[in-house]
This record gives C-alpha cells, structure tokens and sequence, in this order.
C-alpha cells in the first residue's frame, strides 16, 4: 500500500496479487480477483477459459457425491458452505491463518480456505458434519471436547476437531508438548487451550481402547 | 470430575456440560453467517486506504461491469437512512458513505453486490478512488491531537473519584512512587467474522448478525432506517466470540439492509478480517500517570490515577477505570482524572474488561513497585492495605475476599519459595521470575426479562433474548430452571438470541448470568406460586389445604413440609392444567423505574452505583511464573495460577473455562497483543491473525483456577456477581512483576516483548 506522507492526490487501488500466483504461493486469499492495474487492459483472461463461467464440479464430501457448478474461483471452504450449505466448516480468516476452516482431504488435514474447490476433484473430503452420525454416538474426538469443556463460543471447534483427529492419526499426540505444537495451527480466542490438550489426550486413549 | 470440570463448593452449581455442545462438537449450531437463507446475494465492503481527507470521485464503472454485479451502494445512496447515534447500541455516529470526508483508516466507501462471493470481490477490487489527502494524527503522542476532559464530555464520567487532600498527603509522605504507564490499542479479534445478512419481507426486516445485544441493534437499525422498531427481527442464535466486539452495532449493517431493500434481493455481507479492523470497536490506547504515598509501615496514604485515553475526532468514548481503581484499597487521600485524546481513528469502543485492564495494570505494577520500595512483600503490602470499606464514600463492601484469595492462590503457586531479590532465581539458561496482582471487576446486574414454561410431565421452556457468545449462558439459566422446578437439566429447552423473545441486557460488563439467572428464578417462582395455589385448592388431592408458601417442587414431586407429597403430573391434574406459563420482569435495586420499558426501546439499564448502599465487585489474586531466557530475553509464562471470589457459581464447568480464558487473555495483553499503528499515516499495519499476535496452543502451559466458595445476598436474587470479565484483570501486571522479578528490569509498556527487554538491559 502506498504511502501517504501529507496532502496530495492519491488512488484506492488493492494490490492483489494474480489468482494463480496466489494459489502457488499460499501468500494470499486463495480466490481473489486480478490485481486492478492488470484487469484495466485485460477484462477477460486471455487463455480463453473465463472463470466466472461456471463450470460443473464433482465433490466427493462425506462419502456423498455432490454435482454443482461453480465459479472457478471458488474455495473450497465457500463451496461448501454457501453451495453444500455444509456451514459446520467455519470462515475466520480467509488466508490460512487461523485454522477454522480444517477438513480433511483424502484423510489429511487441509485448509479449505486455501484451496480451490475445483482441485478437490477426484478427493474425498470430510468435514465435521461426516465425523459422526447426525442422531448416533460422536466421534471420540467430539466426546472428549465435550467432556472436557475444550471449548467456549464454539466457532473454532469444528476446525479444532478436524485438526484433533488428524493430530491422533499422524502420531502427533504422544505428549503434551507435542499435542500443542501441532494443534497451534487452530487458534481459539476464548483460550480453551488446556482443555483442548486433555480433549486430545482422551480421545486417543479410546481411540486406541477402540 | 476434572480440571476442566471441578468439584463444586459451597454455593457452587454442578458442572453440568453445556447444553448446547453436541451442536458445537457436530457442526449444527448455527452463527449468522450459516443461517440458510434462499437467494441470496453477496455483499463485500470496500474501504478507504487513507485515514483522514476528502474523497473526490469513487470510480465505480469497472466494478459495475463485473459479470454477476447487482449493484453498489456509495456515496449519494444513502439519504433514505440516517447515521447511526453514538451509545445508542452503536459503537460510532459516524455514517460513512453520509458525507465524502474519510475520518479514519479502512471507512467504509462502499458496499458492492453481487451474485456471487466471487463477483462481488472481484469488483470490490476494481472501484477505485481520488482523494484529497490530508496528513492524519495517529496516535497519542502525535502532532494535530485534540485533548479534552472525559467529565463534561462524556455522559459516563460526571465526576472524578476523589477524596481528601491528596497534593498534601502526597508532599508529607515518607515514601513515595511516581511513573507513567502506557497500554496499546488491541483488537478483540473473535474468530467469527463480523456479517450482516438483511432479509426483507415487504415492510419487515430480519437481521441475521452475530450481536451481544440483539435489542439494542433492533432499535439502532430500525431508527437509522426510519422505520417502527417492530418491523425489524434480529438473531444472533450463536455468537463465535465477541469480547465487547459485538456490544454496538457498527454503520454496516444499515447500510446492507438499505442495499437488501434497494437491490430487492436478501444480501450476506461477511467482513474480511482485515477490514474487520477499521470497521468496528477496538480497545484505546491509554497513557497513565500514578502517585502514591505510603508511610514506612505500608500504610498507603496517598494515591492519584490520571489517564489520557486515544479516541477519534467524532465521537467522545471514554475508557475510564478511576472508578475501580480508586476503589480498590484503603489509601488515604485520592484524587483522579481522564482525558480524551483526540485522532484521527475510528472510535474506540468495549473490549473485554474495558476500564479495568488497562487502569489495573497501572494500580498493581505500581503496588509492587511501592511494595520494593517499602521493602515488603507484596502480598503482605495489599494485606496492609486492604479495606472492607471503599475509600471514596466510605460504602461497605458487599464481599469482599482479596486476601483469601491471596492466601489461596500463594499457597497453590508455592509463593513462599521465591526469594524476593530480583535476578535471584535461575535455572540454567532461564531466569525464572514469580509476581502477583490483584483481579476486580464490578458486580453489575440489569433490568431483564424472560419467559418460563412448565409442563405437567416436567419439560422446561426458557426463553429470554440473552446471547450465546460462549459464556454458557443457554447452560447456566437452564440449570437455573432446572433447579427451581425440580427437574432435570435435559428436560430445559432454551431459546436465546431473538428479537422475537422477551429481551434481556446486552450480554456486557459481565451481568448476564447474574441478571439472566436472576430474572429465569423469578419466573419459575411465579410458575410454582401458581401451581401451588392450585393445588392446595383443587379438590381430592393429598395437598389440598395446606399452606402454600410451604410447598416445595423437588425431583417431579411437590412436597408438603408434613411429608404429603403429589407427582408433578398428578399436580398439574389436580390443578386442571397442562402447563404453566410465566413472563418475569426483573427490575434489581438501584435502576430506574422505566427499566424494562427501556430495554424494550434496547437500552440495557445497569444497577447505578452511586445509588447502591453497598459497594459490589469481584475480587481475585493471580501468581505467576515467567521464565525469560538470559540470551535471547524470550519470554515464557509456564505457569499461572488464579483464586477468585465471585459469588455463587453456577456451574463450575462453565466458569472454570471463563477464567481460564481470562487469565491466557490476560497472558495475551502482558506479552503478545498490540494493533500497531504507522504513525505516517495513522493506518493499522498488523491486521490480520498472521500479525496480530494472540497465543495459540504451544505458547500456554500450566493455568490453574480456584474458585473460592463465597455467599454474597446482596448482590442479586441469584447471588452471583459475574467473572466473564474478572480473569484478565490483574494478569498484566502480575507478568510485568514477574518479569521485573526475574530481570531486575521494569517494563511499564505493554505488551511486555523481548525487544523492550533487549532495549533496556
């Protein structure tokens, strides 16, 4: 952003960086617009695929097919949301920063924000709302937050618990040191950290008890 | 039970888990922005990049090209509605697309809609601007800022606390302590983003908006819109974190509702969380001065609290904190002041313990900074000093357990092993360093209202507009209902967070449990009072006669104090009904008579302190460890450890998790969070999760709470005097002590960061 040491003329202009660019480096929003500067000579992209056109995409969530059409641009965490009406997958920031937007894809933790939905062709994502049964018992993760109260407002929660059982399945949750260290990609401002720690912990013992 | 589940006390409520965390665990429950609404269209904010000039032309020709573009909304197309009303449930009167003049960085330019997300950020991107820049005042010690006095500028401060003649004391003091104190701006951050979704049904409107305060919005947005405030509905079912952030209302949401009108469609406008920087409350900056005077024995005798708090050019906010910190011993002579600074910036506004971190931080680190200087311990230097009788009137307070709590959490944090020289405690590497401070939060309770229903087969109904923010209010008046009425906590169905409901307070300043649990008891008094009487009237029942103001409804049974005894279901038989519905107004003493008219019109009216015989605050004492590394100064907190005292408890599960939120908050504030600010042109720098800094997992260890049993009946009918807020009080200091403790260097600028530490040893 420009400077704006004293009075003079100056110009809103949002510097974004090109949507590929942005998707390669993980530096920005995974969908953004081109940069305005770029878009003033260029109104449609000239590989001759428009992206607004929407285009049909086959997502595999929680073991259901879905068909939609969808703008390229799409996120993965908007296509589920605003287009699956999956809402449980939570928006915090948009850039990868804060973890409310964890699923899994193909059984590993993924940033749905970070993604666009038309690379989650052909993967099997699942979101919190495919962890359990909607009427039958939770999932162990799930229990264990409840038990241990490993959370406040909710919001980050389902981010939280899709980390959680990622974090079990990769090994990383033999001690608590190590427990923190790998679930500090999900941020959670009403600071239910040390509950979330002992949620862990429960839910890998019976995990392993099966 | 469990650490995150602790035995319950005397006056404690069971731990009972929350009723709403299936719903949480799954994905089910519900924030504003999840709210299903059918075709919708998405609205993006475009935002000023300059913090002060006049905007000469908005280019909206590219963006309106933009396949998919509904329209937009600027400058010009907003005359149907005004600017919103400083305080009342709005957090600013600025209307920004009003007038072409921008008073503050990221001010709403524009609201652009589409029918996509992705085409409304698209031609977000593509409006751009021309503005006449001018040089904008950033921060407190800047050029340009205007100072006013916070009394006769402000409706909250009509007089400074003072009492004695505190220039006197402080001359003849044998020992005395002077220093300045600074706190930076923060941001509450909540992981929900801030979104208005306006849907328009003919003449009616239903705002989906995460609110701590869905009353106070219905009548802010229905007057800004000109219209009756009972066309309107707002929901807010369940809030993902507001900490103050959704106390008022901001311009937004008017302006997307006229967008939902003009454009005829309902429209979904989520803020990023960049701009969810500039376009809401934050927590001032403050600049502190504190005197005290002592005699050699620790005796305070002298004490003065003067503060210059940041605020904007429209409106006057005032962050205060005199009121509890003059409050907090027994000083002697005490004099007080605030002024407003004026910048440059959007207004600030309530962020978690709003007057009371900041000022408190100022009062405890120089508490153990005279305690040095006396050459006591601080903890018996407070003993010295503490009062069962507020200094300023001289009122009692209606409880009041610093020391016990001292007593507690010493004892538990093992307080007596420190040695109390500073630099004299090492483990390799480490400097390890121990301090202590006192939390306090007033006791506040409001007019609120509710609505209860009891079924004869023992089925519960709540409804009262509170809200959800993560406090376990929905669990807490539940169990509250449950108690009262005999029944189990899973039989309580409760609906919060609608207009639709009978309204409550806004969910601030830490009296939701008390006032919400205060008003559901009165209701389920009704409800048995009724039931009674009915009973003891009806014909052929084993009841019948008896006194009833002596019967009790326990466990589904309703109990004579001779032993007959009738099922709930027989009762309500006997009484020829199928349920009882009962609506309670709760008026506490010292609000005014109107109260409950007023919330109506969604103006929260808090017990006024001056009018209370008693002075009414929650206490508590936090110890902690830092272990700051002889190299690289980087700062670690291993442990903390906190007792308070805050009246009854009703759920040690819910309360439990509330402090220790608190006390990591208060962690936050010591060492991590500041919205930095560049002074060139007064804009935020730091305004994402990545930058702004909050602790995550790895940077919180041990957090011990102990809740410490009390019994206060003169607070409220439920006893309870509220702790939302009490946990981050006190914690700055307590780290800063440590720290100085550990260091032998004194940090009176928060955050507490390895480079401060760096620059000063």
């Amino acid at each position: 952003m420009a400077d704006h040491p004293g009075t003079g003329k100056s110009r809103l202009s949002l510097h974004r960086r090109g949507f590929l660019t942005a998707a390669a480096t993980g530096a920005t929003a995974a969908v953004v617009a081109r940069g305005a500067e770029a878009q003033t000579s260029e109104a449609t992209p000239a590989a001759g695929v428009n992206p607004r056109t929407p285009r049909p995409v086959t997502l595999s969530v929680n073991g259901q097919t879905h068909e939609i059409g969808l703008d390229a641009r799409t996120s993965l965490l908007d296509a589920l949301r605003d287009h699956l009406r999956l809402t449980g997958t939570k928006k915090g920031c948009d850039h990868g920063q804060c973890g409310a937007c964890t699923v899994h894809i193909d059984g590993k933790r993924a940033l749905s924000c970070m993604s666009f939905a038309v690379m989650a062709e052909g993967h099997e994502i699942t979101t919190i709302e495919g962890l359990a049964a909607p009427a039958g018992d939770l999932h162990p993760m799930q229990q264990a937050f409840v038990d241990q109260d490993a959370f406040q407002c909710g919001y980050c929660t389902p981010g939280q618990i899709m980390s959680a059982v990622a974090c079990v399945k990769e090994g990383h949750a033999e001690n608590d040191d190590d427990i923190r260290e790998f679930m500090s990609g999900n941020l959670c401002r009403c600071a239910a950290y040390p509950n979330i720690v002992a949620a862990v912990k429960q839910a890998r013992d019976a995990i392993r008890e099966g | 039970m469990s650490a995150a589940a602790p035995e319950p006390q005397t006056n404690q409520g069971k731990p009972v888990p929350r009723v709403d965390a299936r719903l949480k665990v799954t994905g089910a429950a519900r924030y504003a922005a999840d709210e299903p609404v059918n075709n919708l269209a998405y609205g993006l904010l475009v935002t000023s990049d300059i913090a002060r000039g006049e905007v000469n032309t908005v280019d909206l020709e590219q963006a309106r090209g933009v396949p998919g573009v509904i329209g937009i909304l600027s400058y010009g197309d907003v005359a149907e509605i005004a600017p919103p009303e400083f305080g009342n449930a709005s957090y600013t009167s600025l209307g920004p697309l009003h007038e072409k003049k921008i008073w503050h960085d990221g001010q709403i330019m524009a609201l652009v809609v589409a029918n996509t997300l992705e085409a409304a950020q698209e031609a977000a991107f593509k409006v751009t601007a021309e503005y006449d820049v001018q040089t904008p005042t950033a921060s407190l010690d800047s050029d340009g800022a205007e100072v006013i006095e916070a009394k006769g500028n402000t409706e909250r401060i009509k007089e400074y606390p003072a009492v004695g003649d505190f220039a006197a004391a402080f001359a003849a003091a044998p020992v005395t302590f002077e220093a300045e104190f600074r706190t930076p701006t923060q941001h509450h951050n909540p992981i929900e983003l801030f979104s208005t979704t306006a849907v328009w049904s003919g003449e009616e409107l239903t705002i989906y908006e995460p609110s701590q305060n869905v009353y106070g919005f219905r009548s802010a947005v229905a007057k800004q819109l000109k219209m009756d405030a009972s066309k309107v509905r707002v929901l807010s079912h369940y809030v993902g974190g507001g900490f103050g952030s959704k106390g008022p209302m901001t311009p937004r949401t008017a302006i997307v509702a006229l967008a939902a009108r003009k454009f005829g469609r309902p429209i979904r406008c989520v803020v990023t969380r960049q701009q969810g920087f500039t376009t809401a409350s934050y927590r001032a900056a403050t600049r502190q001065q504190v005197k005290m005077g002592a005699n050699r024995d620790g005796k305070i005798t002298a004490f003065s609290h003067e503060g210059w708090e940041l605020c904007s050019r429209v409106d006057n906010y005032v962050v205060g904190g005199i009121e509890t910190t003059t409050k907090m011993y027994g000083y002697g002579a005490v004099a007080s002041k605030v002024s407003i600074v004026k910048l440059d910036r959007q207004t600030p506004g309530y962020m978690r313990s709003p007057p009371e971190l900041p000022y408190v931080f100022a009062l405890e680190t120089a508490m153990d900074e005279m305690a040095e200087k006396l050459g006591m311990d601080p903890v018996e230097f407070r003993r010295v000093n503490d009062t069962m009788k507020e200094p300023i009137k001289g009122k009692p307070f209606s409880s009041r357990a610093v020391m016990p709590c001292y007593d507690a959490a010493a004892k538990a944090f093992g307080w007596s092993s420190r040695n109390p020289a500073p630099k004299s405690m090492r483990d390799g590497d480490w400097l390890i360093g121990m301090g202590c401070a006192t939390a306090i939060y007033p006791t506040n309770v409001a007019a609120s209202t509710a609505r209860v229903t009891l079924h004869a087969d023992g089925r519960v109904r709540v409804q009262t507009a509170t809200h959800e923010i993560g406090t376990g209010v929905r669990t807490v008046a539940s169990q509250m209902a449950a108690e009262e009425l005999g029944t189990e906590v899973e039989k309580v169905e409760i609906e919060v967070g609608d207009t639709m409901l009978p309204p409550a307070p806004v969910s601030g300043g830490s009296n939701s449990t008390a006032s919400v649990c205060s008003t559901v008891l009165m209701a389920c008094n009704q409800i048995k009072a009724k039931l009674f009487e009915a009973v003891v009237k009806a014909e052929g029942n084993p009841l019948q006669g008896k006194d009833p103001d002596e019967l009790t409804l326990e466990n589904g049974v309703v109990l004579a104090g001779d032993g007959a005894s009738l099922p709930l279901g027989d009762a309500f038989a006997a009484a020829g009904k199928a349920s009882i519905e009962e609506y309670a107004e709760f008026t506490p003493n010292a609000v005014p008579k109107d109260a409950v008219k007023k919330l109506y019109d969604g103006k929260t009216s808090m017990a006024e302190e001056d009018k209370r015989e008693k002075a009414m605050f929650a206490f508590g004492a936090e110890f902690v460890e830092v272990r700051i590394n002889a190299r690289t100064h980087e700062i670690r907190v291993p442990r903390i450890v906190g007792a308070f005292a805050a009246g009854r408890i009703m759920n040690t599960r819910t309360a439990h998790s509330q402090l220790m939120g608190g006390l990591i908050w208060g962690i936050s504030s010591a060492l991590h969070e500041e919205t930095e600010v560049d002074e060139r042109n007064a804009r935020y720098v730091n305004r994402d999760l990545a930058e702004y800094l909050m602790p995550v997992n790895a940077d919180i260890k041990s957090v011990e709470v102990i809740m410490l049993p009390e019994v206060d009946t003169d607070v409220n009918p439920a006893g309870v005097k509220g702790l939302g807020e009490l946990g981050n009080v006190g914690t700055n200091a307590a780290i800063a002590n440590a720290v100085y403790h550990a260091t032998g260097i004194r940090v009176r600028e928060l955050p507490i960061r390895l480079e401060k530490l760096l620059a000063m040893s």
